[in-house]
């Protein structure tokens, strides 16, 4: 169903569902009806379409044409016409066109029943809401010489209105409730109209950010609203922060002729227009990222207004109070400028959504928030490797997944184009750099005379090529700015999309292997051991398949997705498999990069005063300039971390194997389920890998019957010992973050309740326990009720 | 689109109809109505049980009307797809497994028609339902962000059925 733009247009698209709604047949229904029915007949003939649709044509020009000049419609009688043809049809027999589907249905609306017509909510006496010119020829708003108190009450209600609006509802609903909006360039007071005008230019460039950044999704953001509204004055957005300074510098200085209380309440609007302007400039800045020349530059301008933002906002929220306030009762969020109804009528006629605009101190409370995920955005410069930055990536969506504009944002800051990463470097180029960074593969060090190599370069070049032209790395950064559910979604297409480059980088160093016994041969030893046992390439696109594995499939606990009969095979198959094969990938390089250092050095050693060839350590400290006993060992931390996660895993398996099998666990008793095609379900998207191979149901099933041929009291022992030995891993990281300490507080609570079970604890009380996720969204504390 | 309420006891004397004729879409209405947040018009109610009445079954105590499950079936590419709409069981009625017999004979019903899977949407926080289908082996496939119109979020659940179990046959949504 079309979206009527107007008035007329959603009156008359009631009109047509309330002619409808008695399901008699009209005679424009009965021709559909035919229509469909020869169409079923198959008589269906060209010239009898054309017949038919000439005359539906003219009436549908007469609905567009009489719509706009309701007064002239030539309105006919049918109502005899009509029962006649209604004679045709049994009770409650509905002439259906071919076109008319469920979504139709679903959306069409019955007049008159309060639930479904906008219009019911409406009193006979009500006036209809006021228009920005009727307010102003009624005297219910002011153009000029505002006090003050109004002035921060509007303000106030609008950032309230761009919160809402920011959280999904439409613009219309929101912010062009308030008539101001409507027309900036009419309104006097200087400060209101600088504000107003701010507020449509924040409009476009936050929508334009969002576009650009193109990670939304139908259900984070209405991006359409009445355009003609913001079309009606240009943006210029270059204007705004000059305009709102000059206006804020005037304030100030009659601040100074004030006394100390109406210099107070004066100083509270200039802090609002402050605070406008650099949140504007800062908003403002990230749309430019694209064109910037220095992409350094361009954060560091955008976190300094985002700091003077931040420091601002104490100051606004003490002072909400100096505004207007909301009148109790009312649905407009300031007594003047606003028409909470306006645009009822051009809303889609889909059931009304009830529209309820924040709080103001819950307004400020969201942009103190926003401005300091923002402030964290910008921290993404500091990572210039692909792994620091997809890290950075993750972490991110995990704390601002909810923000539209949030993960908008830092898209468009790490990457304005899909080709650039950081500004203006190219995506090869920065891959490049990070398989150096990440496991500092002697053929892609500059310094090092097998970098010369021509084959080299030529491998190099295709391999790198084929992993922009795939575009998965890429992918799995864009993919961290959608929300939660969507991520999950497209972090199984991008997994299948994995498999390609892992033959691509699997072919890369068997070729590297290739050329090594070629040099050797030559007897250039240099550049054979360089390129000897290389596995450099496909140990990268590996560890980047396990994530995205790993994520994919913890990600259905934070979405709920997972009954609880299920989480055996699921934590199964990370402690079984996968998490190892993350800390085998991190461990093969840690073991590349210390004996690369090694080779370094013995060759620094044995030619102390040579020409300089391989100097594979110069390279490591080009990548990571830190202190060098670290330097041997950058994935110690992650290493660690796995380790606890693979023992929680274990001793989630375990544990869920003790339950089942002491008839803790619900399981499902139909006929219609089949426990093998859930579990081919769970891990579909693993199946188009190469590697790791995919895992059958018959395998699963093998080692879990073997499991549970212990007692169930053994079981619950064995699982009490995996979350002791998590316990012990996560005690040992030192300066432990947040996470860590939430981890072990997992692993000892679980720890206690498996034991406290293996000892028969409520035996007889087979009552299935509650997992409660809160504490981490992958792993729930076992509790007992 | 589903509510249920439903728990273990024995069975009530409760017969099984399909729809039958219009003036049985008034017992529906007032069935679903008074379950949901949201109404539904007219015309989603005819959609569904005059194109596929063999898939709208009620639960009725003697005359009286008790329970329906409303549903449909469509291909999707290459899959036929069975769809619950509509699943509820009167106040009085509830704890008799009445719910589950429905979604039994619906699905027992889009079976014979050789139904490759079977779909429905439930909200996530409808505990109910949820235990209600996951005790007939459905899995939770997707959630759905703010789905309803109240803003709450929505899970879609599908019951897979074996003949059709090579999961990239499978329809996204």
């Amino acid at each position: 169903m079309s979206e009527p733009k107007d008035f007329f247009a959603a009156t008359a698209a009631a009109a047509a569902a309330a002619a409808s709604s008695t399901s008699l047949r009209s005679s424009e229904q009965r021709d559909m009806d035919r229509e469909s029915n020869s169409n079923e007949a198959d008589d269906w003939s060209v010239s009898d379409y054309a017949g038919e649709g000439v005359q539906r044509s003219n009436s549908g020009a007469q609905d567009t044409l009489d719509i706009t000049q309701y007064p002239k419609y030539g309105w006919v009688d049918v109502t005899s016409e009509f029962h006649e043809a209604c004679q045709e049809l049994l009770p409650g027999e509905l002439a259906q066109d071919m076109l008319f589907g469920l979504f139709e249905a679903m959306s069409a609306i019955e007049i008159m029943d309060p639930k479904m017509d906008v219009g019911m909510g409406f009193d006979k006496t009500d006036l209809p809401p006021p228009s920005f010119e009727a307010a102003v020829a009624m005297g219910a708003i002011k153009l000029a010489g505002l006090e003050p108190a109004e002035l921060i009450g509007v303000f106030d209600a609008l950032f309230a209105c761009l919160v809402s609006w920011l959280e999904g509802n439409s613009m219309d609903q929101v912010l062009f409730t308030c008539l101001y909006l409507h027309a900036p360039a009419q309104i006097q007071d200087k400060a209101l109209r600088a504000f107003c005008t701010a507020v449509r230019n924040l409009i476009v460039v936050i929508k334009n950010i969002i576009i650009l950044a193109a990670v939304n999704e139908e259900e984070d953001f209405q991006l359409y609203g009445n355009s003609a509204l913001l079309a009606a004055e240009k943006a210029q957005p270059a204007t705004i922060a000059p305009q709102l300074k000059e206006v804020e510098d005037e304030l100030v200085r009659k601040c100074k002729q004030l006394n100390a209380s109406e210099d107070q309440i004066l100083m509270a609007v200039v802090h609002r227009l402050r605070f406008m302007r650099h949140l504007f400039q800062a908003i403002y800045q990230v749309e430019l990222m694209s064109s910037a020349e220095s992409a350094e530059e361009a954060v560091n301008e955008i976190y300094k207004n985002l700091n003077v933002a931040a420091e601002l906002l104490p100051l606004i929220r003490r002072t909400i109070e100096r505004g207007t306030q909301p009148v109790e009762g009312s649905e407009a969020p300031n007594p003047m400028g606003f028409s909470p109804r306006i645009h009822d009528r051009s809303q889609p006629p889909t059931f009304p959504r009830s529209i309820k605009i924040r709080e103001r101190p819950a307004s400020y409370q969201f942009l103190e928030e926003m401005v300091a995920r923002f402030k964290y955005a910008c921290k993404v410069i500091r990572y210039k490797d692909y792994y620091t930055a997809l890290n950075f990536l993750i972490e991110y969506s995990r704390k601002s997944g909810h923000c539209i504009l949030s993960r908008s944002v830092l898209q468009t800051l790490f990457s304005s184009s899909i080709r650039l990463a950081h500004g203006k470097q190219s995506m090869k180029q920065f891959l490049r750099y990070s398989v150096q960074c990440f496991n500092s593969p002697p053929v892609l060090n500059p310094k090092h005379p097998v970098n010369n190599d021509p084959k080299v370069q030529q491998h190099l070049e295709t391999f790198f090529r084929y992993c922009i032209s795939m575009n998965t790395f890429n992918q799995f950064i864009r993919l961290c700015g959608f929300n939660r559910a969507r991520q999950r979604d497209k972090l199984a297409h991008l997994i299948e999309n994995f498999d390609p480059l892992q033959v691509d980088a699997a072919r890369l160093d068997s070729l590297m292997n290739q050329l090594a016994n070629e040099r050797a041969m030559e007897g250039n030893e240099v550049h054979a051991t360089a390129l000897k046992h290389s596995t450099h390439f496909s140990t990268w696109v590996l560890y980047n398949c396990f994530r995205a594995m790993y994520i994919y499939l913890m990600s259905g606990f934070e979405l709920e997705l997972y009954a609880v009969h299920e989480f055996l095979y699921i934590y199964w198959y990370p402690y079984e498999f996968l998490v190892g094969f993350i800390v085998s990938a991190l461990t093969r390089t840690e073991n590349i990069l210390l004996a690369q250092e090694e080779y370094a050095e013995h060759q620094s050693r044995t030619q102390l005063n040579g020409s300089g060839g391989g100097s594979n350590n110069k390279n490591r400290k080009a990548a990571k300039p830190k202190k060098h006993k670290k330097q041997q060992r950058p994935y110690r931390q992650e290493i660690v971390y796995y380790h606890a996660v693979l023992s929680l895993c274990g001793g989630m398996y375990k544990a869920m194997g003790a339950l089942t099998k002491d008839g803790r666990v619900r399981l499902p008793m139909s006929k219609f389920d089949n426990e093998e095609i859930r579990y081919i379900r769970r891990f579909a998207p693993f199946v188009p890998l190469t590697s790791p191979p995919p895992v059958s149901y018959a395998e699963f099933k093998n080692i879990r019957d073997h499991l549970m041929l212990s007692s169930v009291e053994d079981l619950y022992t064995y699982a009490a010992k995996h979350f002791d030995q998590a316990r012990n891993v996560l005690e040992s990281i030192q300066n432990p973050e947040q996470e860590i300490l939430d981890l072990l507080q997992i692993a000892r609570t679980n720890f206690v309740v498996m034991n406290v079970l293996a000892r028969g604890h409520q035996k007889e009380l087979k009552r299935q326990p509650e997992f409660d996720f809160s504490k981490h969204s992958y792993f729930p504390i076992i509790k007992l009720k | 689109m589903n509510e249920a309420k439903d728990n273990e006891q024995t069975k009530p004397p409760i017969s099984y109809t399909f729809f039958s004729e219009e003036s049985e879409l008034k017992a529906i209405q007032q069935l679903i109505d008074g379950e949901l947040s949201e109404p539904y018009s007219i015309y989603t109610y005819r959609y569904f049980v005059y194109n596929w009445p063999e898939l709208c079954i009620f639960a009725r105590d003697g005359e009286r009307y008790v329970g329906v499950v409303v549903c449909k079936m469509e291909t999707y590419g290459c899959v036929l797809q069975g769809y619950i709409a509509m699943l509820a069981v009167h106040a009085s009625y509830r704890l008799q497994k009445i719910g589950t017999t429905l979604v039994e004979r619906a699905i027992d019903a889009m079976i014979e028609h050789k139904a490759d899977e079977i779909a429905l949407e439930t909200e996530l926080t409808n505990k109910a339902a949820l235990r209600l289908y996951e005790s007939l082996g459905f899995i939770r496939e997707k959630r759905l962000l703010r789905y309803y119109m109240n803003g709450v979020d929505a899970l879609r659940l599908k019951l897979l059925l074996p003949w059709r179990h090579s999961s990239d046959q499978s329809t996204e949504d």
